[in-house]
């Protein structure tokens, strides 16, 4: 294509930028942006930081449960925490307007409590994490889950033996 | 008063090109005898970043390597990743389901499209023809947002994992990658025949920087450069991996080698790559894409080699009884690439300097990690 062709053809079909700021930029759905956490849906499994390449993502043990915090500013967006998450509790958004100013540098944090409880069964103080209990055959139901759920990893166990067909 | 009638400016003396912007900006520099405005002694000067990545991948275990290597280089950064999850799999024996491989060719593909068209519109815009520059950079940009709206990002696709890929695609999504795909082809055809007849585009790299067919095999090049030179080579042919075994892979190779002989062969295994692309999604086959576990990687030693657009990427892996391995090391196409541009530069013109480097596609990322 020849430089008179193309100048006529850009004259056409006009700018090729995008009017970002003024407008909207293009955003793809499945842009791997902002760590979104779900602390209902954890296991508290903690894979999500094994597999962080970055150390973006910590669990600490606090006095009201488990905490999860993800630093945004140290986050490579990578997209390993959701892809290895068993139950979904980690998302990628397609948000990604994680410009801030200086001051705000500490609060790019997405942070979740997973929280604590007493066990139904036995009253001992455990994490409300959700069950792990993607292979259970047959799977529970909905009151089964939860009955696991309100139960501390001992009880949850002994449950689930109890509950077991035998073969 | 005496009077010195030697002359101010001597025969020959040497510039200095570089460390930076020479083609790409990079840091890449050059020591350069001229005569006149010929060039008579290139001397490389290398080693001007040093990243410390092989040690990195060390410290950090294989599931999070994967990542680490991703992030080597932004052009081959699908290669990378895709290497480095082979050769682990090689240790650990794990076999990547059908469907797996198949998306990797087309992970693979895709970024190769995008790598290709970047270096041929450099050269344009190294020419001088800035016009045609930002067109096939607009071209490209089809591809960039195709590889965004599949992977999610436009350079760092994160599309690797051990045993498998991580994404997967719907029949909207082959769909929307088949009409990008079909926006693409005419235009890059359209290139090819722009590179074939514009008077400006030849007469700046008909003849310039050859590499001949002997001096070609004597720097070991590979990959454009190699085949630019009549090489007829190329490690996904040779040393068959992922499908392409399955598909109709053609190699390219010109006689010529010089600058416009090895945009050619981009420009045609551009149009290869689409037509990969394509016979992969009508022939993808059904199942998982990835494993469903997260295996220990035993201790072993494994390479493994693949096809990055520059030519041949070498991953060497040594893990042991830790998660992190022992020993990464990598050998990158423009480690060999790079030697052949003193027998490019020989006798060339200093203004042609910038065109020949940026035709060996040089990727200093890669090979200063």
């Amino acid at each position: 294509m020849n430089f008179l062709t193309l100048f006529a053809r850009n004259l056409r079909t006009g700018p090729q930028t995008e009017a970002f700021p003024l407008g909207p930029a293009f955003t793809p759905e499945k842009l791997r942006g902002r760590i979104v956490f779900n602390a209902e849906n954890c296991e508290g499994c903690r894979i999500c930081e094994r597999v962080c390449p970055a150390g973006a993502i910590k669990f600490a043990k606090s006095p009201d449960g488990m905490t999860f915090d993800c630093w945004h500013n140290t986050c490579v967006f990578c997209g390993n925490c959701e892809f290895y998450c068993p139950t979904d509790a980690i998302h990628q958004t397609n948000d990604w307007n994680l410009a801030h100013v200086q001051a705000d540098k500490f609060a790019m944090v997405e942070h979740g409590l997973i929280p604590n409880m007493k066990c139904s069964d036995c009253g001992a103080t455990a994490l409300n994490t959700a069950p792990m209990v993607k292979n259970v055959k047959p799977p529970l139901s909905e009151a089964e889950l939860g009955e696991v759920r309100s139960r501390c990893p001992k009880c949850r166990a002994k449950y689930l033996k109890n509950r077991k067909v035998p073969s | 008063m005496s009077h010195d009638h030697t002359p101010t400016v001597a025969p020959t003396y040497s510039i200095p090109v570089g460390p930076l912007h020479v083609a790409l900006e990079e840091p890449m520099y050059f020591k350069i005898d001229v005569e006149g405005e010929t060039v008579k002694h290139v001397g490389i000067n290398a080693g001007h970043a040093h990243r410390g990545i092989e040690y990195l991948t060390t410290k950090r275990t294989i599931y999070q390597n994967v990542v680490l290597t991703e992030r080597i280089c932004s052009l081959c950064s699908n290669s990378h990743p895709q290497t480095f999850a082979m050769a682990a799999e090689k240790i650990a024996g794990i076999e990547v389901p059908e469907r797996g491989i198949y998306l990797r060719v087309v992970a693979d593909e895709l970024k190769r499209i995008a790598s290709h068209i970047f270096n041929v519109a450099l050269l344009v815009h190294l020419t001088g023809y800035e016009t045609y520059f930002m067109h096939m950079m607009q071209v490209r940009e089809i591809c960039q947002d195709t590889l965004e709206s599949v992977f999610g990002n436009r350079q760092d696709i994160g599309a690797m994992c051990i045993g498998g890929v991580r994404y997967d695609v719907d029949e909207k999504s082959i769909a929307y990658i088949l009409a990008q795909l079909a926006r693409i082809e005419p235009e890059v055809r359209d290139f090819i025949k722009t590179f074939k007849s514009n008077g400006t585009i030849l007469r700046r790299t008909k003849d310039v920087g050859v590499l001949t067919h002997a001096n070609a095999i004597t720097c070991g090049v590979v990959g454009p450069v190699a085949r630019g030179s009549g090489i007829d080579y190329d490690v996904r042919r040779e040393a068959t991996y992922a499908a392409y075994d399955r598909l109709p892979l053609m190699v390219h190779t010109q006689t010529d080698g010089d600058v416009w002989s090895r945009a050619m062969v981009r420009l045609e295994e551009t149009i290869t790559s689409i037509d990969l692309v394509r016979v992969c999604l009508r022939d993808l086959p059904g199942g998982d894409a990835h494993i469903h576990d997260r295996p220990d990687i035993p201790p072993g030693q494994a390479i493994a080699r693949t096809e990055a657009p520059r030519g041949e990427v070498f991953y060497y892996l040594r893990t042991n009884e830790s998660a992190q391995p022992e020993r990464v090391k990598w050998r990158v196409p423009t480690y060999m690439n790079w030697d052949a541009l003193r027998f490019m530069l020989q006798d060339a013109k200093v203004a042609d300097i910038a065109i020949i480097v940026n035709s060996i596609d040089p990727c200093l990322s890669c090979t200063e990690r």
